[in-house]
């Protein structure tokens, strides 16, 4: 069974994030890149699936030259290939234009599963792995607790607030995780070295046949209008309890409409 | 010449640093409460840090710098003095349990010199975290003087029998063997008159604890007529010292390193709090009465952090870099707790308390400044390679 994990380069989720003031994009050079943690997840479970099935799991990326660190990361947990789609023509694609690039790219590979992590720590919108999956045509299995594949037959539990849904698909399908499912492993030094040797494509937008109105802030159908600087934290207000607490505090939640 | 430090071991880094962060951090934040005690459960530390060096053996952090054939990575030298220093810097005690070097409890190369069947029996239990050792060469009338020691071995058949008294020796009361120095030829002593032993557990009696300011708690030894196997004799008869010598300069890049991390990690608390703390109607970070030391601090440890980085490489370029690992371990260790002293400093009253997180550096590396060669065995040595 071969898996292809899509995964995301990421700012470090502690540091403080900045927008570039010319085209409302992230300032990437500020901080620190790291691989998105959810889709850590994703790479252990497609890990975990080899080991029992067998097949290759290959990396998929897209993102400046720097993000081949989080293919490579995944190649020292144990993945076996990289793809990493780099076009300066990609900056400042929003989830629609992401989910071209990557349906693209799936498109030039073999696999049975796409898995991906529930969402991305820097966007936190959720809607790649369901736009991945329209544009393919193949089924959707989000948010997985437990991931099991039988056959041609992908089952998953998702957690819902009164117990789980299993839901299954024929594959290929597409999968996304949630960080419940597993505890990612940590690359082993022997890991980091093999991971040095594995093969590693890149794919420009003319490889993928998209053209630049495609992708990119052009091809975006979401744009970023204006933002501004969260203003600085107000000091709470102290309810003094003199016996009367309570009401003090249900009067706080009323005012603030919140019961 | 290229200074930076190669990719696997950045990514080596990465990997340990998310392995504190997710498994040691959560066990280290539990026991808040007995390092802040006056009277700590002795016995709930001693499970926690046992824990995190089993779990660090499992993923193969712990002895990271052995080679591949008895369990470890065969990681650098350089790259494990990285690990060393990560473990002190990020602040989580318990991490500096995860690395097994400067810990004279984890598996030390000197063992590699064992014959095959015996690394099963002493060495691969201990990388794999599952027994620990304890190194004893100190005793009470040798001490810097180390070719001083009364200890003696006699041979006795296919045997060795040892007779004498250690102490200082650090997890000598937990450890399931010991390495032992003892005299085997007493007119030639140091030159070729001392030998090391592997010592199991039943062939030897811990005496008395002996706590110190740094919270460690070292015991006496007693072998009292302990009989070891002719096999049991690390490297060969009478090179004790030679034995010990090849695996000195890492051990002082190690403590160096452990130094670098700690010096950065109490100059990183001191600038937070500097920055933050205001007086006098403005940061305490504006007086340049608290900032200099800091900017002193800071050119301190890039001193360090080169010296120590240099001795690791070339350690792992194959040189006998003697004169640097003594500059190392003596430069590191003075500087270092100049550095924490100033930064406990700008703490004021807060800095004396437990719940402080300097103290605990500025006790620790007041103990690294005496032991495995004090300051000025270092500059006797320092100052004797000059020609002095």
């Amino acid at each position: 069974m071969n898996i292809v994990v899509c995964v995301k380069q990421v700012p470090d989720s502690w540091a403080e994030k900045k927008l570039n003031p010319s085209d409302s994009t992230l300032d990437r050079d500020s901080v620190d890149a790291v691989m998105n943690e959810l889709d850590e997840y994703a790479v252990e479970e497609a890990l975990v699936l080899q080991e029992a099935h067998g097949g290759e799991v290959t990396i998929l990326t897209m993102g400046p030259e720097k993000a081949g660190e989080t293919i490579r990361k995944a190649l020292s947990m144990g993945a076996d290939k990289g793809v990493h789609v780099v076009d300066a023509g990609l900056h400042g694609s929003d989830a629609v234009a992401t989910s071209a690039v990557l349906a693209k790219a799936l498109g030039t590979l073999e696999w049975d599963l796409v898995i991906f992590g529930i969402e991305s720590t820097d966007a936190r919108m959720s809607v790649v792995p369901a736009m991945v999956a329209e544009r393919l045509g193949s089924p959707q299995l989000s948010f997985a607790t437990k991931v099991d594949v039988a056959d041609s037959t992908v089952t998953i539990q998702r957690q819902t607030e009164y117990g789980f849904d299993t839901v299954e698909a024929k594959t290929p399908a597409v999968v996304s995780v949630v960080e419940k499912i597993n505890e990612p492993r940590y690359p082993s030094f022997k890991g980091i070295m093999a991971a040095k040797k594995k093969p590693v494509t890149t794919l420009t937008l003319a490889d993928l046949g998209l053209g630049a109105d495609e992708v990119g802030l052009a091809g975006s159908w979401s744009a970023v209008d204006e933002f501004a600087a969260r203003p600085p934290r107000q000091a709470g207000s102290v309810v003094k309890d003199e016996g009367d607490g309570g009401v003090k505090i249900a009067e706080y939640l009323a005012g603030q409409k919140f019961i | 010449m290229d200074f930076r430090i190669p990719e696997e071991l950045q990514a080596l880094r990465a990997s340990f640093a998310a392995f504190v962060d997710r498994e040691v951090r959560p066990i280290d934040e539990s026991m808040t409460e007995e390092y802040w005690s006056g009277t700590p459960d002795h016995g709930r530390l001693h499970d926690a840090a046992e824990q995190v060096r089993r779990r660090a053996a499992q993923e193969g952090f712990y002895a990271c710098y052995l080679p591949e054939d008895v369990g470890g990575w065969g990681v650098s030298t350089l790259g494990t003095a990285l690990l060393v220093e990560d473990a002190a810097r990020c602040g989580v005690r318990l991490a500096m349990m995860a690395v097994a070097p400067p810990n004279p409890s984890g598996p030390s190369t000197l063992l590699l010199q064992l014959p095959e069947h015996l690394q099963d029996v002493y060495l691969r239990p201990v990388v794999r975290g599952e027994a620990s050792m304890c190194f004893a060469l100190t005793e009470p009338e040798a001490g810097s003087d180390a070719q001083a020691i009364r200890t003696r071995a006699r041979r006795d058949g296919d045997s060795w029998v040892i007779d004498g008294h250690k102490h200082y020796i650090t997890n000598g009361d937990k450890a399931d063997f010991a390495v032992v120095f003892a005299v085997t030829d007493p007119e030639k002593r140091a030159a070729g008159g001392i030998t090391a032993f592997v010592v199991p557990r039943d062939q030897f009696r811990a005496g008395k604890t002996q706590w110190t300011l740094a919270d460690t708690h070292p015991s006496e030894l007693f072998l009292d007529g302990a009989r070891v196997p002719a096999d049991h004799v690390i490297g060969e008869v009478g090179l004790g010292f030679f034995a010990a010598m090849s695996f000195l300069n890492a051990g002082r890049a190690y403590i160096g390193a452990q130094c670098l991390g700690l010096a950065e990690f109490a100059l990183d608390a001191a600038v937070a709090h500097a920055r933050s703390r205001t007086a006098f109607g403005r940061p305490l970070s504006r007086n340049q009465g608290v900032a200099f030391p800091l900017a002193e601090s800071k050119v301190e440890i890039e001193a360090m952090r080169w010296l120590t980085y240099h001795l690791a490489w070339a350690v792992d370029e194959g040189e006998n870099p003697m004169l640097d690992a003594s500059i190392v371990k003596y430069y590191d260790t003075e500087r270092a707790y100049a550095v924490a002293d100033r930064c406990l400093q700008v703490f004021g009253g807060m800095g004396l308390l437990r719940e402080g997180p300097v103290e605990r550096v500025l006790r620790h590396l007041r103990m690294l400044r005496i032991v495995e060669g004090a300051s000025e065995v270092q500059q006797l040595v320092i100052s004797r390679a000059m020609g002095l």
